[in-house]
């Protein structure tokens, strides 16, 4: 079975855990991603090259209930944007293809776009992280992009 | 019933060891809990995923790293990074480890030092994906007569 890349339905967060018969300690796990309650629909942007890094992050925030576009390039996301799409939060790769997260922020920074804005990257050294603030995200994120990171800027966005 | 409990008490203390031998860390642990009724084979797709990923970067660094003369370490340091933001996101510390050392040394253009990186990396994945798929059996085992896979913090 080839794996695909929509794996986490939307608005999970929102419904009951479902059904099956858990022993406790299993619906008490699966009850976490359900105790984030988003009062809001919100939307995100996912812009990485690798298709297994988009799959776990995008499993991820829609775990939490909110809608994810994925894109695999920083063309492409800068040209959405263009286009007049709109997110509550993008979160980029620094190293993308056709486009670098760099040069794909700036650009989307310059069209005006204030929204949250998390560079997720395998970089790790001081000068990487400096650069991505400098081309404007907000925050520098080493992967993995995890829940204790995410949680705070959903209810954050959430207005929680 | 006991056979269901003995396989659950097997796959927890499999579970344990992978920890506790830094074959995984918590991001693993996380994606466990993406898994439900909705997406069941998540963390079998996600790996299997990851373990076609890291054998492509792989045989790309190996390509580069061919080039007694000329190698492009930029490119090898591409396919290390990426290696290294695949594996962070699995839950992968011990390739992850090993990536890191191996940026190192994609930084320093020193090649002998990026070949003993390669041997490891390669050696560490193939441990990780003997282990998960011992893991994944073991799950099977405990679906097969009627029982639930254990969440283990």
């Amino acid at each position: 079975m080839a794996p695909s890349e929509n794996l986490a339905p939307a608005g999970r967060a929102n419904t009951g855990n479902g059904g099956g018969a858990p022993n406790g300690v299993e619906k008490q796990q699966r009850c976490q991603f359900n105790e984030v309650v988003l009062r809001n629909r919100l939307t995100a942007l996912l812009v990485d090259g690798n298709r297994f890094c988009r799959t776990i992050e995008q499993g991820l925030l829609r775990a939490y209930g909110v809608e994810t576009l994925a894109v695999d390039n920083g063309r492409a996301a800068v040209e959405l944007i263009a286009s007049g799409v709109k997110f509550n939060l993008i979160v980029i790769d620094m190293l993308l293809p056709i486009l670098n997260g760099l040069e794909a922020t700036r650009q989307i920074r310059a069209m005006g776009v204030r929204c949250k804005m998390l560079g997720v990257t395998a970089c790790s050294y001081e000068r990487e992280r400096e650069a991505f603030l400098a081309a404007g995200v907000d925050v520098f994120i080493e992967k993995p992009l995890s829940p204790e990171i995410l949680v705070p800027i959903l209810r954050e966005l959430d207005g929680q | 019933m006991d056979v269901v409990n003995q396989l659950r008490r097997q796959f927890v203390d499999y579970y344990t060891s992978l920890h506790r031998e830094g074959f995984v860390d918590d991001q693993f642990t996380q994606l466990q809990k993406l898994q439900d009724e909705n997406s069941p084979d998540f963390v079998v797709e996600v790996a299997s995923l990851f373990f076609e990923d890291c054998e492509k970067l792989i045989n790309n660094m190996a390509r580069a790293l061919e080039q007694q003369q000329r190698v492009d370490f930029k490119q090898v340091d591409a396919s290390v990074h990426q290696l290294k933001g695949s594996s962070s996101s699995i839950g992968a510390m011990r390739v992850k480890n090993v990536c890191i050392a191996f940026r190192s040394f994609c930084e320093a253009q020193n090649r002998e030092g990026c070949l003993r990186c390669l041997q490891q990396v390669t050696h560490e994945y193939s441990l990780l994906k003997n282990k998960l798929q011992t893991l994944f059996r073991l799950e099977q085992q405990i679906l097969a007569v009627g029982g639930s896979i254990p969440v283990v913090e």
